[in-house]
């Protein structure tokens, strides 16, 4: 599996931020090459080693990590361009595709970076409220068990269920636009988070969000709440801004079927309106 | 009174569970965690859930099997009236888990799937493909969603937990929280905070959790004078992927659904493994664990693999450790089905299909069945009384302890999908107690003089400065991270000898040393993630040297503890006569060292050493008795060993009688 | 913290789907009718001119439903989806799957058919039937399209400088695609087709009709191109007196290359 000719360094070029809006500029380090990396391992040097390779010690690189086995989502990353975890990211099968021989990272460029390669994504998860992802349980007494389900009905949520709000299928979105809002000097953290809140609000939900509704609405507890989940996928930045690209179904990398639940919400958005535009 | 409040410190699976369950009593919440809470390392536990059900229950099963299991296949070591009552509510727990929406598989006919795990012969375990954990995480994360949005929850994501507030009269009242972006300091006033930060993994350097398992929060609680028991007792994975930034686990579900464990019985063969006929594979646990095969309980599969690998030479690779584990006699369609997840996972980090070619795997830490000590109230039937404030609650007041940074339920080893259970069992049940705790005090922290989270806090920020401004040293926290984690896998997983515990304590001491003049690079005050790692790393020196002494001081094998200078011997007579007279004093040996260390090893740490001491363990519903897994003899020490305790039941039930008197916990 | 939404946001999802519908009806199939109408010219002058005596028969309604039908709603399909294109970020340099190719070429389709419309109606019809301006207009080798000479005057117009077959053939080809590509996504936008299969199978069918209208399009760029425009106006001349005389049209100077027609017509039917 490992090509014969490998180089005796890696190339990282890595775009570097200091903190929210301010300028980023690009630097390079040479780790010496190892099989079976991944970005990660790479990323472990770097942080244990941090000088360039122009000899400069630098402050090690910030970023993203959990699990390491891509189900959590955390280390969502640019990677030679495109959107990805870098736990799974293997720097032989990189090589093998780039062929300047170098790895480039970068930061989601579609949230607020925080620094280097840390962006902020709580816009994911306020998404999630937005269209009210969750069943909407009486409490957590015991009530016996939960109604009945067919294996075609599980087989049919359970993909969709997989989301782990990376945001890969948001940075790949053409229509996704990025929101930033700079904190003010003295502004307190409750007051600076209540604008982000806001100016998220009216912004695209994305397709991770659309398809939490429809997860939501096939449930058979779930679908009591259809009706309230149809209504925020037509609020502002609802479902009418997606722009049928199709990237988010290409790069998610759990396979979600996101393009389908696309269409079912907009199956679903199409006969509520019509149905409440005559009710 | 200002509104009571409470704090949880982790958002995984208890600290969720927990979260949510305290809502519906109607107590705010402040939950923390150093990664948005859907990204805690719950995520990774893949096979499953386990309860007693309507299918075993037919076949003979009961929630009392569930327990005995549970005990057993963790050697006696637990407390049993938190088990007791988590095997009772287990079949509720997930009935609960599944009206909140969990993708579990479904049969035919629309019920839940099971599949068998290790150290049952029921299948009892429920499962959502190969993500259990996963789905069970996010079902709790939508409803800890829910009720942010309904305005009970405060979320403080990226947030690091540095210390719990003490008052003068050493009760806790809230917290000291650090911000990983702004690194500025925030102080919480909580009428009760609850510990679930989950294991210390990163002790071990590389094992199968996730980065942000680095035992601080637990760490920080026992620094500031919280027990901390059976530390000793790590759970070594038989099955994971080894890998350069992090041992991948293989779910126990892989053996569950079929999978096998060989080598060639020729050393280092170098034909492809599918060529390797029957007859030169040697099936290790299938041959040595006839009843079981290859679902005997992770530390008999660990051991087993280790002793396959290391002393008998049979390893798959020359040049690093590993057996097959192998799937590839199942249908695709099946393991697709079934196992989709975690075999995807496998071919992405290793890029080799498993339903084409057998899996290399070794075994990797991957739980602490130890934990902070905390206090229980065992109701007259032996179970838990619920609602009191007593459980879970740690020696310091109103400071409580959930999940896996616990040290209840799993004894000396955890069976397979326990640990979601006993996660999610421990935030529900706990709630109520929280609540009544609440009710008994007449004062809210937040009415307390500010000065006391003003302190708190320039202390924090104070500690936090000494390690920016350190002078320049050539030591390098990642470096003497590595190191550690090497020494602790080596001197502290599968086998202990003391000769290499107590080299190791000597290391670890000088380790820490290290590490307190070790140099941040980045002295900023933005994101600095260096300075974090440096000060969780400082802070995983009381967990390691607290696993050490106690595997040092414990010279005994009990679960995932094992000492080949203490094991018990096989039975080598050839009759059945001579077996049994073996077997008498086989007995008369197990009953002596269950007399001696059938204690809960307690940690307190004293000026940053761990000061041991030994708690009596409360067995009133199941008597200890010998675990037999593949024992030579087994069949012959249990005879013996069932007519030792028929004759002491018949002759002392005073004694039992006395038992269930007595208070749960031994006062320490 | 209170949220002024715009105009535009509040009513976001009801402009959208106005807009996408507006892209099937009236607009594109107002377009497939118009390809098709002129497409008649390969049947010969007489075929063309009768179609648009046809639609001319509509008299002073005309106006209400070219401005009514076709203008008003091409307009806001045409502003508001400057709007959206504008909105959106192309990507394909990084995520360059036939998709997203797609998704770019709908935006930049979409901009040309605009500004091809545009230049289309201002070339034939000069925008506003306004005296002095249809003067300007004409002056400037624009609104060069009379309804009773309409085969000549398309193909004079076409055939005056090859810059105009060649603006046709991009203007028409681009909103051929533009349609085909914008039903193909309406249909999930709307939530006609939902699986994969089923987005697979509408698309085969709607690159099928835009093949099919493309081709129809290019057969009556073709014809006007090739026509005998002096061979053709004798023809609609010949078929205008006819008309007149049996009531069929109603005389108009405006539609006439050459408004004496008229007056000979007056002359004949006055004995």
């Amino acid at each position: 599996m490992i090509a014969s000719n490998q180089p005796s360094v890696i190339k990282v070029r890595v775009k570097r931020q200091d903190g929210p809006g301010q300028a980023a500029y690009w630097q390079h380090f040479d780790i010496p090459y190892e099989e079976n990396l991944n970005i990660i391992s790479v990323l472990q040097k770097i942080a244990a080693k941090p000088i360039t390779r122009d000899g400069q010690r630098v402050a090690p690189i910030a970023w993203d990590c959990g699990c390491l086995e891509e189900v959590c989502g955390s280390c969502t990353m640019l990677i030679n361009g495109r959107v990805r975890q870098s736990c799974s990211a293997l720097i032989d099968r990189l090589l093998e595709d780039s062929p300047s021989g170098e790895v480039v990272l970068e930061p989601m460029s579609k949230f607020p970076v925080v620094r280097d390669l840390v962006v902020d994504r709580a816009r994911i998860f306020q998404a999630l409220k937005k269209v009210k992802a969750w069943v909407e349980v009486d409490g957590y007494f015991d009530m016996g068990p939960g109604p009945k389900q067919s294996r075609t009905q599980q087989e049919a949520a359970y993909p969709l269920s997989e989301c782990m709000s990376c945001g890969c299928c948001l940075e790949a979105c053409p229509q996704y636009a990025k929101v930033e809002v700079i904190r003010e000097a003295g502004e307190s953290e409750e007051a600076y988070r209540q604008r982000v809140e806001a100016a998220n609000s009216v912004a695209f939900i994305g397709p991770h969000a659309i398809n939490q509704a429809v997860l939501f609405n096939s449930n058979p507890t779930g679908q009591f709440k259809k009706a309230e989940r149809l209504e925020a996928l037509t609020e502002p930045g609802g479902i009418q801004v997606c722009g049928n690209a199709q990237n988010c179904v290409a790069v998610c990398p759990k396979h979600i079927p996101l393009t389908t639940s696309i269409a079912q919400a907009g199956r679903a958005v199409t006969v509520h309106a019509v149905k409440k535009f005559f009710e | 009174m200002a509104k009571q409040r409470v704090v949880v410190v982790g958002g995984g699976l208890s600290g969720l569970s927990m979260t949510m369950k305290l809502c519906e009593l109607g107590i705010p919440v402040d939950l923390v965690s150093l990664v948005p809470v859907k990204r805690s390392h719950s995520v990774c536990a893949q096979g499953g859930i386990n309860s007693c059900n309507d299918a075993t229950r037919q076949l003979g099963d009961s929630e009392w099997k569930h327990f005995d299991d549970t005990v057993y296949g963790g050697d006696f070591l637990n407390h049993q009236p938190p088990v007791k009552e988590m095997c009772e509510w287990a079949p509720k727990v997930i009935d609960l888990m599944d009206r909140l929406g969990v993708t579990f598989n479904r049969t035919g006919e629309g019920f839940l799937d099971r599949r068998r795990f290790g150290g049952t012969l029921y299948k009892r375990t429920a499962f959502a493909g190969a993500t259990t954990g996963q789905q069970l995480l996010y079902a709790l994360d939508e409803q800890v969603r829910r009720w942010e949005a309904e305005g009970l929850v405060r979320k403080f994501e990226h947030y690091d937990f540095t210390s719990p507030i003490v008052d003068d009269n050493g009760a806790c009242r809230g917290v000291v929280i650090q911000n990983l972006h702004s690194m500025e300091f925030l102080a919480l006033p909580a009428d009760a905070v609850v510990v679930a930060s989950g294991g210390p993994g990163l002790v071990y350097g590389r094992s199968t959790m996730s980065v942000m398992c680095n035992g601080s929060a637990a760490s920080r609680c026992f620094r500031a004078g919280a027990k901390y028991g059976n530390a000793e007792f790590i759970q070594v994975h038989p099955t994971a992927i080894p890998g350069a930034d992090k041992l991948r686990l293989m779910s126990e579900s892989a053996r569950g659904e079929g999978g096998r464990v060989w080598v060639p019985r020729r050393s280092q063969d170098t034909r492809d493994p599918k060529l390797i006929p029957e007859s030169e594979r040697y099936y290790f646990l299938e041959e040595r664990y006839p009843a079981y095969m290859n679902l005997v309980p992770r530390d008999i599969a660990t051991r087993e693999i280790f002793d396959i690998c290391v002393n008998e030479g049979l390893s798959v690779d020359a040049d690093k450790m590993c057996v097959y584990l192998d799937l590839t006699h199942i249908p695709k369609a099946e393991l697709d089905r079934k196992l989709g997840g975690i075999l995807d996972i496998y071919q992405k980090f290793q890029g080799v299909d498993p339903r084409e070619v057998p899996m290399k795997i070794f075994p990797a830490v991957h739980y602490s069945m130890g934990g902070l000590w905390t206090d229980y109230e065992r109701s007259s039937s032996g179970g838990l009384v619920v609602g009191s404030p007593r459980n879970h609650e740690t020696n310091i007041p109103n400071l409580y302890a959930i999940g896996e940074c616990d040290y209840h339920y799993h004894g000396a080893n955890r069976l397979g999908a326990n640990s979601l259970l006993s996660c999610i069992f421990t935030g529900l049940m706990v709630g109520p107690g929280i609540e009544n705790k609440l009710k008994q005090s007449k004062t809210a922290a937040a009415d307390l003089p500010p000065a006391v989270f003003q302190q708190a806090v320039a202390a924090a920020k104070e500690q936090h400065q000494a390690v920016l401004q350190r002078p320049s040293s050539d030591q390098n926290p990642y470096q003497i991270h590595q190191e550690l984690g090497d020494l602790m896998t080596r001197a502290a997983t599968v086998v202990r000898r003391n000769d290499q515990l107590k080299a190791a304590i000597a290391t670890v001491e000088e380790l820490e040393q290290r590490a307190n003049v070790a140099t941040v690079v980045d002295t900023g005050s933005w994101t600095n993630q260096n300075v974090i790692f440096t000060k969780a790393l400082m802070d995983m020196f009381p967990l390691a040297k607290a696993i050490l002494w106690g595997a040092l001081q414990r010279d005994e094998c009990r679960g995932a503890h094992f000492k080949p200078d203490f094991s018990m011997p096989s039975l080598t007579s050839d009759t059945r006569e001579g077996r049994l007279q073996e077997a008498e004093q086989w007995c008369d040996r197990f009953q002596a060292n269950t007399d001696k260390w059938l204690k809960s090893t307690i940690a307190t740490l004293v000026d940053g050493q761990p000061k041991l001491s030994y708690e009596d363990i409360d067995t009133s519903s199941i008597p200890p008795r010998p675990r037999l897994y593949g024992l030579v003899g087994a069949e012959e020490i249990e005879t013996v060993w069932k007519r030792r305790a028929a004759a002491k039941s018949a002759q002392v039930d005073p004694m039992a009688a006395r038992a269930a008197a007595a208070p749960a916990v031994a006062s320490l | 913290m209170t949220n002024e939404l715009t105009f535009i946001q509040k009513h976001e999802f009801l402009l959208r789907r106005i807009h996408s519908l507006t892209g099937l009806v009236p607009v594109g199939l107002y377009m497939c009718v118009h390809l098709i109408t002129n497409a008649s010219i390969l049947n010969g002058v007489e075929a063309f001119q009768n179609a648009v005596y046809a639609i001319h028969s509509l008299g002073n309604a005309l106006v209400f439903v070219e401005w009514g039908a076709i203008f008003l709603p091409l307009l806001f399909h045409a502003i508001f989806g400057v709007y959206i294109a504008y909105s959106g970020q192309f990507n394909t340099s990084s995520y360059g799957t036939a998709k997203n190719w797609r998704y770019v070429a709908q935006r930049i389709t979409g901009l040309i058919a605009f500004v091809f419309i545009v230049s289309h109606v201002a070339h034939m019809h000069g925008w506003f039937h306004v005296g002095f301006w249809e003067k300007l207009m004409h002056s400037l080798g624009l609104a060069q399209f009379r309804a009773y000479n309409a085969a000549s005057t398309a193909a004079m117009a076409m055939q005056a400088n090859i810059v105009w077959p060649i603006l046709y053939a991009i203007g028409i080809a681009a909103s051929v695609f533009h349609f085909a590509n914008g039903v193909w996504t309406m249909g999930i936008t709307w939530g006609v087709w939902i699986s994969p299969a089923a987005q697979k199978r509408a698309d085969r069918i709607c690159a099928a009709i835009g093949v099919g209208i493309l081709l129809i399009g290019f057969s009556a760029l073709g014809g006007f191109m090739t026509l005998d425009a002096q061979k053709a106006e004798d023809i609609e001349n010949r078929m205008y007196t006819e008309s007149v005389n049996t009531g069929r049209v109603v005389p108009n100077a405006k539609k006439l290359t050459n408004p004496k027609l008229l007056e000979e017509q007056a002359g004949t039917a006055k004995p």
